[in-house]
């Protein structure tokens, strides 16, 4: 079969906003599931050839990301300093993803961490945290479980089950081995062990072997910020959306960008307002829309799409759209060894260490997170590393930059709490080139936050100082002012006062309205939210498939 | 505030901005990469080599002085430094075009630099006539400066991103740095990994 084609006129039973992690699995689920689906995607259509090895363009010029220039945003630390676009009137995006069919699936480093059981309901276990939103799921990792199973045998995951005595029950080993390690996973591995912990074997979102009709990773070393040309890495561009066509019940629009979701009277979404390549406004007909446009984009969508009947957004009784946003934080400790790593070669990570994953109390403040081993693998990004101890010019400068195939990165990925003064909005002024009202950013990390961060970043020293290293840099651990994680904008939970989405990610407002990306997160998780995001989007399709079956939506 | 102070203060902003940090991964990303692009697209790779071109946005003293001012970032010695991976040509290159945004900022940054360098020196001659030491102690007194933190952003950009843009002459920055530019590897692709025997599992009690 091949890809179908809608009609102008045609109404479709879903309007899919969203090509990436959700989205793709979204489309595929529904499409398969029988339905005919309509993804909408802002940005073009890659193949594989398209991607290149241009760390000026992907890192500096918006290659794939959002683009400042078109799509501006504003950040502030707080509500009461005025937002201004960072960096100067061109500079920068708060809320960074890539805009390509497959979305930020294309250019993460593909780190596929299930959640852990206490991810879903530490609020229970830890009790209250003043001052913040932090909540329980609604939903929890035993209800999740088989999701996470499909995402990796379906999407397809790398790893080795049961490696880790802190992994979370699982009923399914994973479909491929891992990729092979490298000498930063080895050195995390022989560190951690000295000092009694428990690295393993990391799960990736990457194939190690020919996988459902795409070849093994050829270990380029171009993942993180990059698309993969070798089509190893398993974005939705790749796996669930060209499934998702393969139905012939569905069609991928690029350059097709949704900036109103439609309502009427009865208060239900008729479909969704976009611009076309051309920028002319077009409308599509749907009988229910789903948005996985990512943490941000989702919010601005509901909080652009006001009516009479929904003056603060649509969706938005709570008043919760876009509040309690989380990035995650975390930092890094640089590390020189005798002996050549390369790691500017294969896959970013290949050992983790999980041993800190838990939030104790007795540490005085909450959080928790992983480590894993890697390097930035881009020459100058990497040689523009600044912060903490490390040289910045000269000879000494000079010497850390030929000490590049000796060097390596223990990585921290931790907390966020939701905080409601954390979010994205609407700025009051600024449009972008269609028109539309741009984002506004909002965030300052809780101090519990930043307090975990260098509590981890301790631990990666001395593992790195075990593994035999010569030397030890650390950097600062930074207050975020952006976030490639878009989570928590339009919390799930049972109580519609105090969340958006229900747990089938319907939202509490409008019957035939569904939001699934990011933002249905309750908590931030430890620092790699893609696997838990598509694993939610299974669930979610589930859900939406059988309540269309039924007629109740 | 006068304008000047306006305008050091935008400098001040973006170069802070600019000069990152050096955090990996998402946090990296999320602190530096977005924050980073200070510039309006670029509409298509640089011209061909660099020297043919000339200087588009700098006149002739003033990449003089640039391109000592990077070759103390990154010395030359018994390996190349920034001054044999033509970065000064990036840097003029990425003013005139994909970074053109940033230009007004930068020169204003400049004539600031090298005043004020003219002013601390007693005796007569630019940044670039002075010898090495004269430089390196100058350059420590303003190395917190915008004007330096973007200088050192671009180098380092210029000197490590692909030639195409007009820096790491024939990919010299790279092999400096043990980069190889190739599209595939096949392990063991480091020293530590050639003798890793294999995943010892833990006794967890669950199957291996």
């Amino acid at each position: 079969m091949t890809a179908r084609r809608f009609k102008a006129n045609e109404t479709v039973d879903f309007a899919v906003v969203g090509s990436g992690a959700a989205g793709g699995v979204l489309a595929r689920e529904l499409s398969q599931a029988g339905f005919s689906v309509l993804v909408f995607e802002q940005g073009p259509r890659f193949s594989p050839a398209d991607f290149e090895h241009d760390e000026l363009k992907y890192f500096f010029l918006s290659g794939l990301t959002v683009d400042p220039k078109s799509s501006p945003q504003t950040f502030r630390k707080r509500a009461d300093v005025p937002a201004q676009r960072p960096g100067g009137p061109t500079g920068t995006q708060p809320a960074l993803y890539a805009r390509l069919v497959g979305g930020s699936s294309n250019h993460f480093t593909a780190n596929y961490w299930r959640f852990h059981e206490i991810d879903f309901r530490e609020r229970s276990v830890l009790g209250a945290i003043p001052g913040t939103g932090f909540a329980d799921w609604p939903i929890t990792y035993q209800e999740l479980e088989p999701y996470y199973t499909k995402v990796e045998w379906e999407v397809g995951v790398s790893g080795l089950a049961y490696a880790s005595p802190f992994d979370p029950p699982r009923t399914k080993g994973y479909p491929m081995p891992p990729l092979p390690v490298k000498s930063s996973g080895v050195l995390l591995e022989r560190g951690a062990r000295k000092l009694g912990l428990h690295p393993f074997p990391a799960p990736m979102a990457i194939a190690s072997q020919p996988f459902r009709g795409r070849p093994a990773c050829v270990h380029c070393g171009f993942c993180m910020g990059f698309g993969c040309e070798a089509r190893a890495k398993s974005s939705s561009l790749y796996t669930m959306i060209p499934e998702a066509e393969a139905t012939g019940r569905c069609e991928v629009r690029a350059h097709s960008y949704v900036y109103r979701v439609a309502i009427n009277a009865a208060g239900r979404t008729t479909g969704v307002h976009y611009f076309d390549a051309d920028r002319r406004e077009r409308f599509q007909k749907a009988r229910a829309v789903v948005l996985s446009a990512n943490g941000a984009e989702t919010v601005r969508l509901l909080l652009n799409s006001t009516s009479n009947g929904f003056p603060q957004g649509l969706a938005n009784s709570s008043g919760l759209v876009g509040k309690y946003l989380m990035f995650n934080q975390g930092a890094a400790a640089h590390a020189v060894f005798e002996n050549e790593l390369n790691e500017y070669k294969s896959v970013q990570v290949t050992r983790i260490v999980h041993d800190f994953y838990d939030t104790d109390p007795k540490r005085g403040f909450y959080g928790g997170g992983g480590i894993d081993g890697r390097i930035n693998p881009q020459p100058a990004l990497w040689a523009m590393s600044e912060g903490g101890e490390l040289p910045r010019w000269g000879a000494d400068l000079k010497a850390r930059i030929e000490a590049f195939p000796r060097s390596m990165v223990a990585t921290g990925h931790t907390t966020s709490l939701p905080l409601e003064t954390n979010n994205v909005s609407i700025d009051p002024t600024l449009k972008d080139a269609w028109g539309i009202p741009a984002l506004r950013v909002t965030y300052q990390d809780h101090p519990d936050d930043l307090a975990f961060a260098r509590f981890l970043q301790d631990r990666q020293v001395e593992i790195m100082q075990a593994a035999g290293a010569q030397k030890v840099w650390r950097d600062q651990v930074q207050e975020n002012e952006a976030g490639v994680h878009l989570l928590g904008t339009c919390r799930m939970g049972n109580d519609p006062a105090t969340s958006v989405v229900d747990k089938y990610h319907r939202t509490h407002d409008v019957p035939n309205l569904f939001l699934c990306d990011g933002s249905s997160f309750v908590t931030s998780g430890r620092g790699q939210p893609t696997m838990t995001i598509q694993a939610l989007a299974f669930r979610a399709a589930e859900h939406i498939g059988q309540f269309a079956k039924r007629n109740e939506i | 505030m006068s304008s000047s102070d306006a305008d050091q203060d935008d400098i001040s902003r973006r170069s802070f901005l600019l000069s990152g940090g050096g955090l990996l991964s998402s946090v990296w990303i999320a602190a530096h990469w977005p924050a980073i692009a200070a510039a309006a697209h670029h509409a298509e790779d640089a011209a061909a080599g660099p020297e043919s071109a000339g200087f588009e946005f700098l006149n002739t003293a003033e990449a003089a002085d640039v391109e000592a001012i990077c070759a103390q970032i990154v010395p030359s010695g018994a390996t190349p430094g920034a001054r044999e991976t033509h970065v000064v040509y990036f840097i003029d290159r990425a003013l005139a075009t994909f970074f053109s945004a940033t230009s007004p900022d930068y020169r204003a940054g400049l004539t600031q630099f090298r005043a004020a360098y003219r002013a601390s020196n007693s005796t007569p001659g630019s940044f670039a006539e002075s010898g090495s030491d004269a430089q390196i102690a100058f350059l420590k007194t303003v190395d917190r400066t915008p004007f330096f933190e973007t200088t050192r952003t671009l180098t380092l950009l210029g000197m490590f991103s692909s030639p195409k843009y007009g820096g790491n002459f024939g990919g010299a920055g790279w092999k400096l740095m043990g980069f190889a530019d190739q599209h595939a590897f096949i392990p063991p692709f480091g020293f530590y990994d050639r003798e890793y025997t294999g995943f010892i599992p833990y006794t967890t009690g669950k199957p291996a």
